[in-house]
């Protein structure tokens, strides 16, 4: 009975964490609990949930995806390019033009891409996912740079800054779309084979392979959606800007990975959820707003933000050794 | 015969989605895509010579302007100052009398007799930057500007051209005591006004006496 409520306990932990954060944060300023505030504060999640799902993903096969900020903003980059420049080919004197959809759906597809690059990288040459994953955010972020001049693309219209500005009864576009990606990601993770197969992976690579996983197809599948995924950042990034900034998305991994973490995901591999990751996401957004809202220096919002990371990561060990 | 039936579905799908993503036009067609490298400087000098006098003539007087913002602020702001982007900073083409107290290296001092009341400001003529003169105009629409650096390069060329044109001849005969015309650009927060000290960045100037 009582092994069964600590059990429970443990796999609450980050609900009850963000509960009891909430309830302090109440106690502490009154502009906290307010209607206004919290969908402020789910708008602000949004993007971060979106990365961190597809981190998620990726680190439930035991890997890591250091480039999705960088990824994040050559997307953005390359959605406001299409939109406001589409593609020219002066000798043909011919013109490419892209609707919204044809300039997102141009961006997750790089996005996919650049994520399947990690994943060759990986899985073909045997670089390890950090220092495959760090060179892919080194060469996104130069590639952003030559795309843009270094310039930020500005003025992308009314309609595109309606995914991120815009609010579908009463609820923001943003969180819409989040909501959307992590209900996918839910499905893909407890419903399918190849969620099955990503929890495998990172329980137990050798057994994985023994029983007949193609993990080298399961891992370039995860960190391409791990890509598109931050894609997707990028569009909600830019079209809430209405201009992409080829400064966007840097230490958006941080954050990402600090909601996979905080939401019990394990850095090993096969253990975590993506609810967890969701919940983690939240917890960064509700400290950020309350540091801002209590008026924290933000030099003491990074140091307090770090602080909960490593407290939740000792909180996880420690659950990992009573097991 | 299943299989094929899910392949023509895909290919119909992809193309429809392919239909509703991208449009084809001649290159020599369209504005955004002339494929031509924007030339500020002859942009920006075409601007200041043909259109921007107009919009420099019909500037409206400062004390109209206090006036009708302390009546109806948002009405005033509509009539009177133009913006290219969101928030709460707007800019016009203000004109006014005004009398030097001080000749300084960057910057003149100015008092002005608006609305019954004196009231100091500074006239700018060393530091010609940003975009207030460029958005008191309301000659520029940022959608036919592919990207921002276009945009801003527009306002540099524009500042230069009233640092070598307006100012070099005004500053060398200009001294303490004198009187002025002053049309300026001038760059106002709507939800916290500050007349006094207000910044003036010249685009037309007359010593009277």
């Amino acid at each position: 009975m009582a092994s069964s409520y600590k059990k429970n306990l443990s796999r609450f932990q980050s609900v009850i964490a963000l509960l009891v954060l909430c309830i302090v944060l109440s106690l502490l300023t009154d502009k906290f609990f307010t209607a206004a505030n919290g969908v402020n504060v789910l708008r602000q999640v949004a993007v971060n949930v979106c990365i961190a799902t597809g981190m998620t993903l990726v680190v439930l096969t035991a890997g890591i995806d250091l480039s999705v900020g960088s990824v994040l903003a050559l997307c953005g980059a390359i959605t406001a390019g299409l939109l406001k420049n589409g593609i020219q080919f002066p000798s043909a004197d011919l013109y490419i033009g892209f609707t919204i959809l044809g300039a997102v759906l141009g961006s997750v597809i790089v996005g996919g891409l650049l994520g399947l690059m990690n994943g060759l990288a990986i899985t073909k040459f045997k670089v390890p996912p950090f220092v495959a994953t760090l060179a892919m955010l080194t060469i996104a972020r130069g590639f952003t740079m030559l795309y843009t001049g270094g310039h930020p693309i500005s003025n992308l219209g009314t309609n595109f800054a309606y995914i991120g500005a815009g609010s579908f009864i009463g609820i923001p576009v943003p969180v819409w779309i989040a909501a959307i990606v992590v209900l996918l990601a839910v499905f893909i993770t407890q419903k399918t084979k190849l969620g099955r197969y990503i929890y495998a992976i990172g329980g137990n690579e050798t057994a994985a392979i023994l029983s007949g996983i193609r993990i080298n197809r399961v891992k370039l599948i995860v960190y391409s959606l791990g890509a598109a995924l931050a894609a997707i950042g990028g569009v909600i990034v830019t079209s809430r800007l209405d201009s992409a900034q080829p400064n966007a998305g840097i230490s958006y991994e941080l954050d990402a990975i600090a909601a996979v973490v905080i939401g019990g995901t394990s850095l090993n591999g096969g253990k975590g959820s993506v609810w967890g990751t969701v919940i983690g996401a939240v917890i960064i957004g509700v400290l950020n707003n309350g540091l801002v809202l209590l008026n924290v220096s933000p030099f003491w919002q990074q140091v307090v933000k770090g602080g909960v990371i490593l407290l939740a990561v000792v909180i996880d060990k420690m659950g990992d050794k009573k097991e | 015969m299943k299989k094929l039936l899910k392949y023509i579905l895909l290919i119909a799908a992809i193309g429809l989605v392919g239909y509703k993503s991208v449009y084809f036009k001649k290159l020599s067609d369209g504005t955004n895509a002339s494929g031509k490298k924007f030339d500020a400087v002859i942009f920006s000098q075409k601007l200041w010579d043909e259109k921007m006098p107009a919009k420099i003539d019909s500037a409206v007087d400062l004390a109209v302007l206090m006036n009708s913002v302390t009546k109806d602020k948002e009405a005033a702001f509509n009539k009177y100052s133009n913006a290219l982007g969101i928030g709460n900073y707007r800019y016009a083409f203000i004109k006014t009398q005004a009398k030097v107290i001080a000749v300084n290296e960057d910057e003149i001092q100015v008092q002005l007799n608006v609305a019954d009341s004196i009231m100091n400001a500074v006239l700018a003529t060393e530091y010609i930057y940003g975009n207030a003169i460029r958005d008191a105009s309301a000659l520029i629409d940022v959608k036919d500007f592919p990207n921002s650096a276009d945009l801003n390069s527009i306002s540099e060329q524009v500042n230069k051209i009233v640092r070598s044109t307006v100012l070099p001849s005004f500053k060398s005969t200009v001294k303490k005591g004198d009187t002025i015309n002053i049309t300026a650009a001038v760059e106002l927060n709507k939800e916290h006004i500050k007349w006094p000290g207000l910044e003036l960045l010249p685009v037309r100037l007359q010593i009277v006496h």
